[in-house]
Protein backbone atom coordinates (compact mmCIF):
# COMPACT_ATOMS: atom_id res chain seq x y z
CA UNK A 1 0.00 0.00 0.00
CA UNK A 2 1.42 3.20 -0.97
CA UNK A 3 2.22 6.20 1.55
CA UNK A 4 -0.88 8.30 -0.60
CA UNK A 5 -3.31 5.38 0.35
CA UNK A 6 -2.73 5.00 3.58
CA UNK A 7 -2.71 8.78 4.49
CA UNK A 8 -6.06 8.82 2.51
CA UNK A 9 -7.53 6.05 4.62
CA UNK A 10 -6.38 7.55 7.60
CA UNK A 11 -7.83 10.63 6.93
CA UNK A 12 -11.20 8.79 5.87
CA UNK A 13 -11.31 6.65 8.73
CA UNK A 14 -10.61 9.98 10.73
CA UNK A 15 -13.07 12.04 9.27
CA UNK A 16 -15.78 8.95 9.64
CA UNK A 17 -14.73 9.19 13.46
CA UNK A 18 -15.56 12.45 13.76
CA UNK A 19 -19.39 12.15 12.37
CA UNK A 20 -19.54 9.81 15.79
CA UNK A 21 -23.61 9.76 16.12
CA UNK A 22 -24.63 11.79 12.98
CA UNK A 23 -24.01 8.92 10.14
CA UNK A 24 -26.61 6.91 9.28
CA UNK A 25 -27.55 3.38 11.14
CA UNK A 26 -25.99 0.17 9.12
CA UNK A 27 -28.08 -0.25 5.48
CA UNK A 28 -29.84 3.30 5.91
CA UNK A 29 -29.98 5.09 2.98
CA UNK A 30 -30.22 9.01 3.40
CA UNK A 31 -28.58 12.05 5.33
CA UNK A 32 -29.69 11.80 9.17
CA UNK A 33 -28.37 15.41 9.82
CA UNK A 34 -30.51 17.04 7.05
CA UNK A 35 -33.20 15.12 7.95
CA UNK A 36 -33.77 16.48 11.42
CA UNK A 37 -33.95 19.85 9.95
CA UNK A 38 -36.08 18.62 7.27
CA UNK A 39 -38.67 17.12 9.15
CA UNK A 40 -39.06 20.53 11.19
CA UNK A 41 -39.91 22.40 7.94
CA UNK A 42 -42.81 19.46 7.30
CA UNK A 43 -43.43 20.52 10.25
CA UNK A 44 -43.80 16.36 12.45
CA UNK A 45 -42.99 18.01 15.78
CA UNK A 46 -46.14 19.54 15.64
CA UNK A 47 -48.19 16.71 16.55
CA UNK A 48 -44.78 13.64 17.11
CA UNK A 49 -42.75 14.22 19.68
CA UNK A 50 -39.55 13.65 18.10
CA UNK A 51 -35.80 12.90 19.76
CA UNK A 52 -33.12 16.07 19.93
CA UNK A 53 -36.30 18.27 18.58
CA UNK A 54 -37.33 20.94 21.48
CA UNK A 55 -41.02 20.96 21.05
CA UNK A 56 -43.55 20.68 23.49
CA UNK A 57 -45.28 17.77 24.43
CA UNK A 58 -47.95 16.41 22.13
CA UNK A 59 -50.65 13.37 22.14
CA UNK A 60 -51.44 13.66 18.33
CA UNK A 61 -48.76 11.37 16.79
CA UNK A 62 -47.09 8.47 18.41
CA UNK A 63 -43.92 9.51 20.10
CA UNK A 64 -40.94 9.04 16.95
CA UNK A 65 -38.53 8.16 19.35
CA UNK A 66 -38.15 4.52 18.93
CA UNK A 67 -38.70 3.93 15.21
CA UNK A 68 -35.52 1.94 14.83
CA UNK A 69 -37.11 -1.03 16.73
CA UNK A 70 -40.65 -0.57 15.97
CA UNK A 71 -42.02 -3.45 13.93
CA UNK A 72 -44.96 -2.13 12.13
CA UNK A 73 -45.88 1.57 10.54
CA UNK A 74 -49.13 2.10 11.36
CA UNK A 75 -50.28 -1.59 12.30
CA UNK A 76 -50.21 -1.88 8.51
CA UNK A 77 -47.03 -2.63 7.00
CA UNK A 78 -43.69 -3.74 8.01
CA UNK A 79 -41.57 -1.15 9.09
CA UNK A 80 -38.50 -0.79 6.31
CA UNK A 81 -37.13 2.07 5.45
CA UNK A 82 -38.67 2.05 1.66
CA UNK A 83 -42.05 1.64 3.61
CA UNK A 84 -41.20 4.33 6.36
CA UNK A 85 -40.42 6.58 3.07
CA UNK A 86 -43.66 5.62 1.40
CA UNK A 87 -45.48 6.51 4.95
CA UNK A 88 -43.77 9.91 5.27
CA UNK A 89 -44.56 10.92 1.35
CA UNK A 90 -48.48 9.81 1.86
CA UNK A 91 -49.83 8.13 4.25
CA UNK A 92 -53.27 7.60 3.18
CA UNK A 93 -52.13 5.43 0.87
CA UNK A 94 -51.06 2.89 3.39
CA UNK A 95 -54.49 3.72 5.30
CA UNK A 96 -57.18 5.29 3.85
CA UNK A 97 -58.38 7.10 6.85
CA UNK A 98 -55.51 7.83 8.67
CA UNK A 99 -55.49 11.15 10.55
CA UNK A 100 -51.91 12.09 9.76
CA UNK A 101 -52.27 14.43 6.42
CA UNK A 102 -50.35 14.30 3.38
CA UNK A 103 -47.76 17.19 4.00
CA UNK A 104 -46.52 17.23 0.18
CA UNK A 105 -42.78 16.04 2.00
CA UNK A 106 -40.47 15.42 -1.66
CA UNK A 107 -38.79 11.88 -2.16
CA UNK A 108 -35.41 13.07 -0.99
CA UNK A 109 -36.79 14.77 2.09
CA UNK A 110 -38.29 11.78 3.12
CA UNK A 111 -35.58 9.92 2.93
CA UNK A 112 -33.49 11.92 4.62
CA UNK A 113 -36.38 12.18 7.13
CA UNK A 114 -36.48 8.32 7.65
CA UNK A 115 -32.47 8.51 7.90
CA UNK A 116 -32.78 10.21 11.14
CA UNK A 117 -35.51 8.48 12.82
CA UNK A 118 -34.27 5.42 11.90
CA UNK A 119 -30.81 6.00 13.24
CA UNK A 120 -32.10 7.42 16.83
CA UNK B 1 -18.81 42.54 47.63
CA UNK B 2 -20.41 45.60 45.61
CA UNK B 3 -17.58 46.22 44.08
CA UNK B 4 -16.72 42.57 42.76
CA UNK B 5 -20.85 42.37 42.32
CA UNK B 6 -21.04 45.36 40.00
CA UNK B 7 -17.25 44.29 38.05
CA UNK B 8 -19.29 40.88 37.14
CA UNK B 9 -22.27 42.86 36.30
CA UNK B 10 -20.68 45.00 33.62
CA UNK B 11 -18.49 41.38 32.36
CA UNK B 12 -21.97 39.93 31.95
CA UNK B 13 -23.08 43.31 30.23
CA UNK B 14 -20.09 43.36 27.68
CA UNK B 15 -20.50 39.38 27.21
CA UNK B 16 -23.90 40.07 26.43
CA UNK B 17 -23.62 43.38 23.91
CA UNK B 18 -20.84 41.04 22.01
CA UNK B 19 -22.72 38.22 21.43
CA UNK B 20 -25.59 40.98 20.38
CA UNK B 21 -23.58 43.01 18.21
CA UNK B 22 -21.51 39.91 16.91
CA UNK B 23 -24.89 38.14 15.47
CA UNK B 24 -23.54 35.04 16.67
CA UNK B 25 -26.88 34.09 17.63
CA UNK B 26 -28.70 32.11 14.63
CA UNK B 27 -32.25 33.19 13.78
CA UNK B 28 -32.91 30.94 11.05
CA UNK B 29 -36.07 29.31 10.87
CA UNK B 30 -34.19 26.10 10.43
CA UNK B 31 -32.60 26.60 13.67
CA UNK B 32 -35.05 24.92 16.77
CA UNK B 33 -34.78 26.61 19.91
CA UNK B 34 -32.39 24.85 23.01
CA UNK B 35 -35.13 22.43 24.55
CA UNK B 36 -34.35 24.55 27.82
CA UNK B 37 -35.28 28.22 26.19
CA UNK B 38 -37.99 26.58 24.43
CA UNK B 39 -39.26 25.23 27.96
CA UNK B 40 -39.33 28.72 29.38
CA UNK B 41 -41.30 30.53 26.87
CA UNK B 42 -43.17 27.95 26.75
CA UNK B 43 -44.16 27.82 30.55
CA UNK B 44 -44.42 32.15 30.47
CA UNK B 45 -46.87 31.31 27.65
CA UNK B 46 -49.05 29.45 29.74
CA UNK B 47 -48.91 31.31 32.68
CA UNK B 48 -49.47 34.67 31.13
CA UNK B 49 -52.53 33.31 29.60
CA UNK B 50 -53.81 31.52 32.41
CA UNK B 51 -53.39 34.89 34.30
CA UNK B 52 -55.03 37.01 31.53
CA UNK B 53 -57.83 34.87 31.03
CA UNK B 54 -59.02 33.82 34.71
CA UNK B 55 -62.12 36.29 34.71
CA UNK B 56 -63.47 35.24 30.83
CA UNK B 57 -67.21 33.79 31.56
CA UNK B 58 -67.44 31.02 28.95
CA UNK B 59 -71.06 31.35 27.39
CA UNK B 60 -73.94 29.50 29.27
CA UNK B 61 -74.70 26.35 26.05
CA UNK B 62 -71.54 26.95 24.42
CA UNK B 63 -71.22 23.86 21.83
CA UNK B 64 -74.89 23.88 20.00
CA UNK B 65 -74.59 22.14 16.40
CA UNK B 66 -75.00 25.49 14.74
CA UNK B 67 -72.32 27.26 16.34
CA UNK B 68 -70.27 24.53 16.04
CA UNK B 69 -70.94 24.43 12.16
CA UNK B 70 -70.69 28.12 12.19
CA UNK B 71 -66.87 27.52 13.65
CA UNK B 72 -66.51 24.71 11.48
CA UNK B 73 -66.68 28.16 8.82
CA UNK B 74 -64.51 29.76 10.62
CA UNK B 75 -61.81 28.20 11.11
CA UNK B 76 -61.69 26.67 7.60
CA UNK B 77 -61.87 30.49 6.35
CA UNK B 78 -59.16 31.60 8.77
CA UNK B 79 -57.09 28.99 11.06
CA UNK B 80 -56.61 25.66 9.04
CA UNK B 81 -53.84 27.46 6.81
CA UNK B 82 -51.79 27.37 9.32
CA UNK B 83 -53.24 24.52 12.09
CA UNK B 84 -54.45 22.37 9.70
CA UNK B 85 -56.85 19.37 11.16
CA UNK B 86 -57.24 15.54 11.26
CA UNK B 87 -56.48 14.25 7.86
CA UNK B 88 -55.91 18.19 6.44
CA UNK B 89 -52.07 19.59 6.28
CA UNK B 90 -51.55 22.92 6.92
CA UNK B 91 -50.01 25.50 4.02
CA UNK B 92 -46.31 25.37 3.29
CA UNK B 93 -46.50 29.41 5.30
CA UNK B 94 -48.17 27.34 8.25
CA UNK B 95 -45.84 24.21 8.67
CA UNK B 96 -42.22 25.86 8.25
CA UNK B 97 -42.96 28.37 10.73
CA UNK B 98 -41.15 28.60 14.19
CA UNK B 99 -43.08 28.09 16.43
CA UNK B 100 -44.28 25.58 14.43
CA UNK B 101 -48.30 26.27 15.07
CA UNK B 102 -49.47 23.30 15.90
CA UNK B 103 -52.39 20.86 15.93
CA UNK B 104 -55.99 21.90 17.47
CA UNK B 105 -57.23 18.30 18.54
CA UNK B 106 -55.03 18.51 21.65
CA UNK B 107 -55.98 21.63 22.54
CA UNK B 108 -58.43 20.92 25.83
CA UNK B 109 -55.40 19.07 27.09
CA UNK B 110 -53.35 22.41 27.26
CA UNK B 111 -56.10 24.65 27.70
CA UNK B 112 -59.12 25.74 29.38
CA UNK B 113 -62.03 26.92 27.40
CA UNK B 114 -61.86 30.33 28.15
CA UNK B 115 -58.16 30.23 27.78
CA UNK B 116 -58.79 29.36 24.02
CA UNK B 117 -60.73 32.26 23.68
CA UNK B 118 -58.57 34.38 24.97
CA UNK B 119 -55.69 33.04 22.68
CA UNK B 120 -57.86 33.84 19.63
CA UNK B 121 -59.27 36.81 20.16
CA UNK B 122 -55.66 38.26 21.77
CA UNK B 123 -53.18 36.45 19.60
CA UNK B 124 -49.41 35.62 20.98
CA UNK B 125 -46.76 37.95 20.64
CA UNK B 126 -43.58 36.53 18.58
CA UNK B 127 -45.48 33.16 17.55
CA UNK B 128 -47.26 34.00 14.82
CA UNK B 129 -50.12 33.56 16.47
CA UNK B 130 -52.60 36.45 15.00
CA UNK B 131 -54.95 38.57 17.27
CA UNK B 132 -58.93 38.00 15.96
CA UNK B 133 -60.62 40.83 18.02
CA UNK B 134 -60.56 43.49 15.16
CA UNK B 135 -61.12 40.55 12.91
CA UNK B 136 -63.88 38.51 13.90
CA UNK B 137 -67.22 39.11 15.79
CA UNK B 138 -67.12 37.54 19.24
CA UNK B 139 -70.00 34.73 17.85
CA UNK B 140 -67.96 33.97 15.67
CA UNK B 141 -64.78 34.02 18.31
CA UNK B 142 -66.70 31.75 20.54
CA UNK B 143 -68.22 29.69 17.32
CA UNK B 144 -64.74 28.87 16.50
CA UNK B 145 -63.54 27.67 20.05
CA UNK B 146 -66.72 25.61 20.11
CA UNK B 147 -65.29 24.04 17.10
CA UNK B 148 -62.10 23.75 18.31
CA UNK B 149 -63.59 22.51 21.81
CA UNK B 150 -65.50 19.47 19.64
CA UNK B 151 -62.67 18.32 16.68
CA UNK B 152 -61.25 15.19 19.17
CA UNK B 153 -64.31 13.69 18.95
CA UNK B 154 -64.52 14.52 14.86
CA UNK B 155 -63.02 11.82 11.88
CA UNK B 156 -61.26 13.12 9.26
CA UNK B 157 -64.00 12.54 6.88
CA UNK B 158 -66.72 14.83 9.60
CA UNK B 159 -63.25 17.53 9.90
CA UNK B 160 -63.32 17.49 6.06
CA UNK B 161 -66.76 18.00 5.56
CA UNK B 162 -67.45 20.49 8.10
CA UNK B 163 -64.65 22.64 7.16
CA UNK B 164 -65.08 22.69 3.40
CA UNK B 165 -65.19 25.81 1.83
CA UNK B 166 -68.82 26.32 0.72
CA UNK B 167 -70.52 24.40 3.59
CA UNK B 168 -73.18 26.54 4.92
CA UNK B 169 -72.45 30.06 6.57
CA UNK B 170 -68.87 29.97 5.04
CA UNK B 171 -68.93 33.14 3.37
CA UNK B 172 -69.68 35.29 6.12
CA UNK B 173 -66.60 35.71 7.96
CA UNK B 174 -65.81 39.14 7.01
CA UNK B 175 -69.00 40.56 6.69
CA UNK B 176 -69.92 39.89 10.31
CA UNK B 177 -68.14 42.33 11.88
CA UNK B 178 -67.13 43.14 15.61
Amino acid sequence: MSAARITALTALTMLLAACGPTRPAPGIQGDPERGKIALTQYACHSCHTVPSIAGSKVYVGRPLGDMAERRYIAGKVPNTQDNLVRWIMDPQAIDPDNAMPNMGVSERDAIDISAYLLSQ
Amino acid sequence: MVLTLLGAGLIGAVIGLIVLRGGFYNIAATAQHYPLIYTVFEEGLQYSVQNHARDIQVPAGLGAPEQVRRGAAVYGANCIQCHGGPGVAPLQQGMSMQPVPGPLVDADLNWETRELYWITRNGIKMSGMPAWEYHLSDNDIWAVVAFVSAMPNMTTEDFRRMTAPGDAPAIATQGDQP
